[in-house]
């Protein structure tokens, strides 16, 4: 047979560059399932209603998580509390405000490093400050403390992860805005602010997961505690371990048998994976009022 | 005096000098197109007349732009008031990813009109731009469903919501296809009789088929400013006979 020039050709450099991205995805993959799969195996069988709603007790040797669920909750909602409204702000004015300057590449510059400390050094910023120095709340740490050391970490993620959200909206609005004599304010309300809503979840669902999973800081700041939290609004000051904490304290001090670990890592998977949905959900539904399509 | 005279207009980004000393008179209820080559200074001198360059940083302005027979750059004028009598169309359709309704009654709404008034604002708006008739059975639907064309006349209703003086539109047409481009020129000729209008184009029988006056632009100089009659047919500048005659830009 004649070899015509438009015949097909085996390129051997393509087929292994491809076959080597398959092999990585796959490999990445096969790893993430597996860790799911193993903490379920292991811990999914002894989740009950016993563990999820009674505290431990050293002398009925219970392994309850309830205080453990009810501190990474608080932590949870009171570092977005404080956290979000920072963080956004800052990023309105970094977006919107600032003329670029010295002053204002160092900030930016600050924030990036801010980024990479450990956050075990913040624990223990926190520890000086909001425990020993401002004494908020119990000298072993509280749930207040320990969210206010959480917001300082998430805070730059939140601020980059806002900005960027907002440069991205398209200029176009903001000049069309402009030109039909509405204040900066209220373009950033009502167009600037709605448009970069998904980036902002983004940013939340982010920082969440970093609290979840926060443990070095909050050993110092909010305290080990396991009871019970008896009032809803003194808790906020009182001090207590999160999941992640219990958890590490578990694993590393022993005092319950190996399946309670497990069991509490899986719950925290479910948690992130709970949390991120509804995150989700929010978005949507505020994706609606500012429609695309 | 027109309804806008611009008196030794000088703007400069940082020290480059854009505008060059333009005193110019804009005549109530009549369309003025600027024309020149890209970079002469026209979309910058139609930016002027409304601050709309105040956005921009390191932009200065010298020399006064009367309106209203007041100063626009005295230091107590409130830009966005300016901007409300003022209105901008601008060169890509560029609508708010909101309702039909929620783009015309933005602007109103911000300004204090009342929920209540909003409807009858809006009918009239979209009227007078003459998309009532295209949208009037999906006004909740998002504005960014419509055509280009439509896009482009819903900003120019958006606009109008404000019951503005002056419409800018700067190459309002120039990112449509003819027969939206035709629409927008015809509905110029009806929006001219309630606003005047001044127009930046890059297109001479645009210029030439609906303004009544025309200014030429080169290098941040006014060369010429006269009816658009003897711009196009009898220049008294040999620059201005040799763009608009096609020898260069």
């Amino acid at each position: 047979m004649d070899k015509n020039i438009y015949d097909k050709q085996i390129r051997p450099g393509v087929i292994a560059v491809r076959a080597l991205i398959y092999t990585v995805t796959a490999a990445v993959v096969t790893l993430v399932v597996a860790i799911i799969v193993y903490l379920i195996i292991k811990g999914l069988p002894y989740i009950n209603w016993e563990l999820l709603s009674t505290a431990p007790s050293r002398l009925n040797e219970t392994y309850g998580i309830a205080p453990m669920i009810i501190n990474t909750l608080y932590i949870v909602l009171i570092t977005l509390v404080v956290s979000i409204p920072l963080g956004i702000g800052t990023a309105i004015y970094l977006a919107e405000y600032s003329k670029p300057g010295k002053i204002i590449s160092a900030f930016r510059f600050a924030i990036e490093i801010l980024a990479g400390i450990p956050s075990i050094v913040y624990g223990l910023f926190g520890l000086a400050f909001f425990v020993n120095t401002l004494r908020i709340g119990s000298g072993s740490g509280s749930m207040l403390s320990g969210a206010l050391t959480c917001a300082l970490i998430v805070l730059p993620t939140m601020i980059r992860t806002t900005e960027e959200a907002l440069l991205q909206v398209n200029p176009t609005y903001r000049e069309a805005a402009f030109s039909l004599g509405a204040s900066k304010l209220h373009i950033i309300r009502t167009i600037l602010l709605p448009c970069a809503l998904p980036g902002i979840v983004v940013a939340v669902i982010l920082s969440i997961g970093r609290i979840v999973s926060e443990s070095a800081a909050l050993l110092y700041t909010a305290g080990v505690d396991y009871t019970m939290p008896t009032n809803f609004a003194k808790h906020i000051v009182e001090p207590g371990a999160g999941l992640t904490v219990q958890l590490y304290l578990y694993a590393t001090e022993g005092g319950a048998p190996d399946w309670v670990p497990y069991a509490m890592a899986a719950i925290l998977m479910i948690l992130v994976f709970v949390i991120n949905l509804t995150a989700n959900i929010i978005a949507g539904l505020f994706k609606k009022k500012v429609s695309v399509k | 005096m027109g309804i806008i005279t611009t008196r030794n207009l000088n703007l400069y980004y940082g020290d480059k000098q854009a505008i060059n000393n333009v005193s110019m008179e804009i005549e109530k209820n009549e369309i003025t197109a600027l024309i020149g080559p890209s970079g002469c200074g026209k979309s910058t001198f139609l930016r002027v007349l409304n601050r709309m360059n105040d956005i921009i940083p390191n932009c200065k302005t010298t020399g006064e732009v009367i309106f209203d027979n007041i100063n626009i750059y005295s230091s107590k004028i409130d830009p966005m008031l300016i901007r409300k009598k003022i209105g901008m169309v601008f060169q890509k359709p560029n609508p708010f990813p909101l309702s039909i309704y929620d783009n015309i009654a933005y602007a109103p709404k911000y300004h204090g009109k009342k929920r209540a008034e909003l409807d009858e604002i809006v009918e009239s708006s979209l009227k007078a731009a003459a998309l009532w008739d295209e949208v009037k059975d999906r006004l909740k639907k998002s504005a960014m469903s419509l055509s280009g064309g439509q896009q482009q006349r819903l900003c120019i209703a958006r606009t109008i919501a404000l019951n503005p003086e002056v419409i800018l539109m700067d190459e309002a047409t120039s990112a449509l296809d003819p027969i939206s481009t035709y629409k927008i020129e015809d509905l110029l000729a009806t929006l001219k009789k309630t606003y005047t209008v001044v127009i930046v184009t890059h297109n001479m029988q645009q210029a030439s088929r609906i303004a009544d006056k025309t200014a030429f632009f080169l290098l941040g100089d006014l060369i010429e400013y006269d009816t658009t009659e003897n711009i196009f047919t009898n220049p008294k500048n040999k620059q201005t006979l040799d763009y608009v005659s096609g020898h260069f830009g």
